[in-house]
């Protein structure tokens, strides 16, 4: 019989690990499931929300992904336990036996521990398609006219774009004293905050939510500032950090920490169970999924794989035509470090740097060429020499170019 | 798969190899440098010519890698490898203009368009028979393809 492998999610990790499969094991019978009736990219959901793409078109698969691969796939199917001992996954219509399994269930929304904010009906998360289709159906059913976002990261400010797109001004609330605190710096924020404020946002930086307004029908009407302001809203989106889709594994005996524990195979505690993605809380970012997949997928199949790669605080962003690339902690506060700052007219950057080693960088306005700044960054490579010789944002791969006898770029020594 | 090879000894950057990339590229349906418009931020190149501070010259053209950081970080499915052919293509309308894959090129040779919609990168010239236009302009054979 054919050995079963099973996949539970159909995000980053899950695509990239089953496509791996089927290359290693042509005859395996594959099994993917999601609660999403579409697999789509989470990335893009501000593209369905303001109405540029359909649901198909957020697809990031080609239509016949799972015909062409011959892989089952169970939509709107819900995980609802799993049993290590029969090797078997509880799902909301029975059991499914495996051979192999990988949980690639991905993260959830928090929401934060305000006044009916878990108890109304118009609080939404901006995480799966069913998040998008339910603002789009409470802006259509409401004619909403306005927003309350609480957050104002990269999800907070994906959303608020869709929603501006569709004509509801949105009011993006931020604990931190800057927008999208985590990759920018006040003057790469100031830039981002100008641009949607002159599209209509209104941003409250370093102020809370701390009370709601409930109306007869369970609906948050206003959010309560830590101010005392009052700010009407037709619903509330919580953008404010993401964790770990494990309740589900409740009392299956399988080891979590803040996510589910991997070792560098992607193997968890269970045997033949494997994790990856947002779920083990490595990183939370594209790339790293899809490589944690695929990874998990090659060790599943026999090929010994480790996950190495690891490096994951690194963003790009492209907000009102202006884009702004992120790697490392751009505000840490580094002891006897040099800070490199340049500003022009059309570009902003900034770069950390001790002893010769570059600990972070940030590129706003125009981001060509700057690939190289994750390798250098994550490699530690000592800029020393360089740096006596010419400034550092006119450091390129350039100054380590080299091929192999292939013909492939590497890095010089 | 045919891959572009590159002898930085050989390139003295007169830059051909850009001008035939752009009018490989170009969108007015036109050929030929001399009705070539420079100027328009759609016909950019996709190859560069870095200047390697010695008085030689580094030819950054796409590698189209065995295991392509660009493509393995794509989130809208623009980018892939293609089994066949070994090459990245890139197909426009997918593209979220995210620019992912401009941080995870470790070569940084794909680069958003002038007007940030989508990105640009080699698509060896749509695999078209006589090979990629940058490397037939190379007069000095700098560039040659080369199955590996």
């Amino acid at each position: 019989m054919a050995e079963i492998y099973v996949i539970v999610g159909t995000g980053a990790a899950g695509m990239a690990a089953a496509e791996r499969i089927r290359l290693y094991k042509k005859d395996a019978t594959v099994i993917m499931m999601s609660i999403d009736e579409h697999s789509h990219s989470r990335c893009m959901l501000h593209k369905f929300l303001g109405g540029e793409r359909t649901e198909e078109e957020l697809s990031f698969v080609e239509p016949d992904f799972f015909e062409k691969n011959e892989i089952h796939w169970g939509k709107a199917q819900k995980a609802l336990g799993l049993d290590i001992q029969n090797k078997r996954i509880q799902m909301e219509n029975g059991y499914q036996p495996y051979d192999k399994l990988l949980i690639a269930t991905g993260s959830v929304f928090g929401i934060p521990p305000i006044n009916h904010f878990r108890t109304a009906s118009n609080v939404y998360g901006f995480r799966d398609l069913s998040d998008a289709q339910k603002i789009d159906a409470a802006v259509k059913a409401k004619n909403a006219k306005h927003a309350f976002i609480v957050g104002s990261g990269l999800v907070g400010l994906d959303v608020a774009t869709g929603l501006m797109e569709r004509g509801v001004k949105v009011t993006i609330a931020e604990m931190a004293p800057r927008v999208m605190p985590l990759q920018t710096d006040d003057i790469a924020a100031k830039a981002y905050q100008e641009r949607f404020e002159a599209h209509g946002a209104r941003f409250l930086l370093g102020i809370g939510a701390s009370d709601s307004i409930i109306n007869d029908q369970n609906e948050i009407t206003a959010v309560v500032l830590s101010t005392g302001e009052t700010v009407a809203c037709d619903f509330v989106i919580c953008a404010a950090g993401v964790r770990p889709n494990i309740a589900w594994l409740e009392g299956s005996g399988l080891e979590t920490e803040r996510g589910i524990k991997v070792d560098g195979h992607m193997r968890t505690s269970a045997p033949d169970v494997y994790a990856a993605g947002d779920v083990t809380a490595l990183a939370g970012v594209w790339p790293n999924a899809m490589d944690m997949g695929r990874v998990a997928a090659s060790n599943m199949c026999g090929v010994d794989t480790e996950y190495t790669d690891r490096y994951c605080m690194k963003n790009t962003s492209n907000f009102f035509g202006l884009q702004m690339l992120t790697i490392g902690d751009i505000n840490a506060q580094v002891e006897g470090a040099d800070i490199y700052v340049k500003e022009s007219r059309n570009c902003y950057k900034k770069a950390i740097v001790k002893d010769g080693v570059l600990k972070s960088v940030l590129i706003q306005g125009d981001i060509s060429h700057t690939g190289h700044w994750q390798y250098l960054i994550k490699n530690e490579i000592n800029l020393s020499e360089i740096l006596k010789r010419k400034e550092i944002f006119d450091i390129t791969y350039g100054d380590f170019f080299e091929t192999d006898d292939i013909g492939e770029y590497q890095y010089k020594n | 798969m045919k891959r572009i090879m590159i002898d930085p000894s050989k390139c003295d950057g007169c830059k051909n190899c850009a001008l035939a990339c752009m009018d490989s590229h170009r969108m007015d349906g036109g050929n030929g440098v001399v009705t070539l418009n420079f100027t328009l931020p759609e016909t950019e190149a996709r190859n560069e010519i870095l200047n390697d501070g010695k008085g030689g010259y580094l030819p950054m053209f796409c590698r189209h890698c065995s295991v392509p950081g660009c493509a393995n970080s794509c989130m809208s499915g623009a980018l892939k490898k293609d089994m066949e052919t070994g090459h990245v293509m890139y197909d426009e309308k997918r593209c979220g203009a995210c620019f992912m894959c401009v941080m995870n090129c470790p070569y940084g040779i794909p680069k958003p368009s002038a007007d940030g919609t989508k990105i640009l990168k080699c698509d060896f010239c749509n695999e078209r028979p006589e090979g990629p236009a940058c490397v037939a302009a190379c007069p000095k054979q700098a560039i040659w393809v080369e199955e590996v």
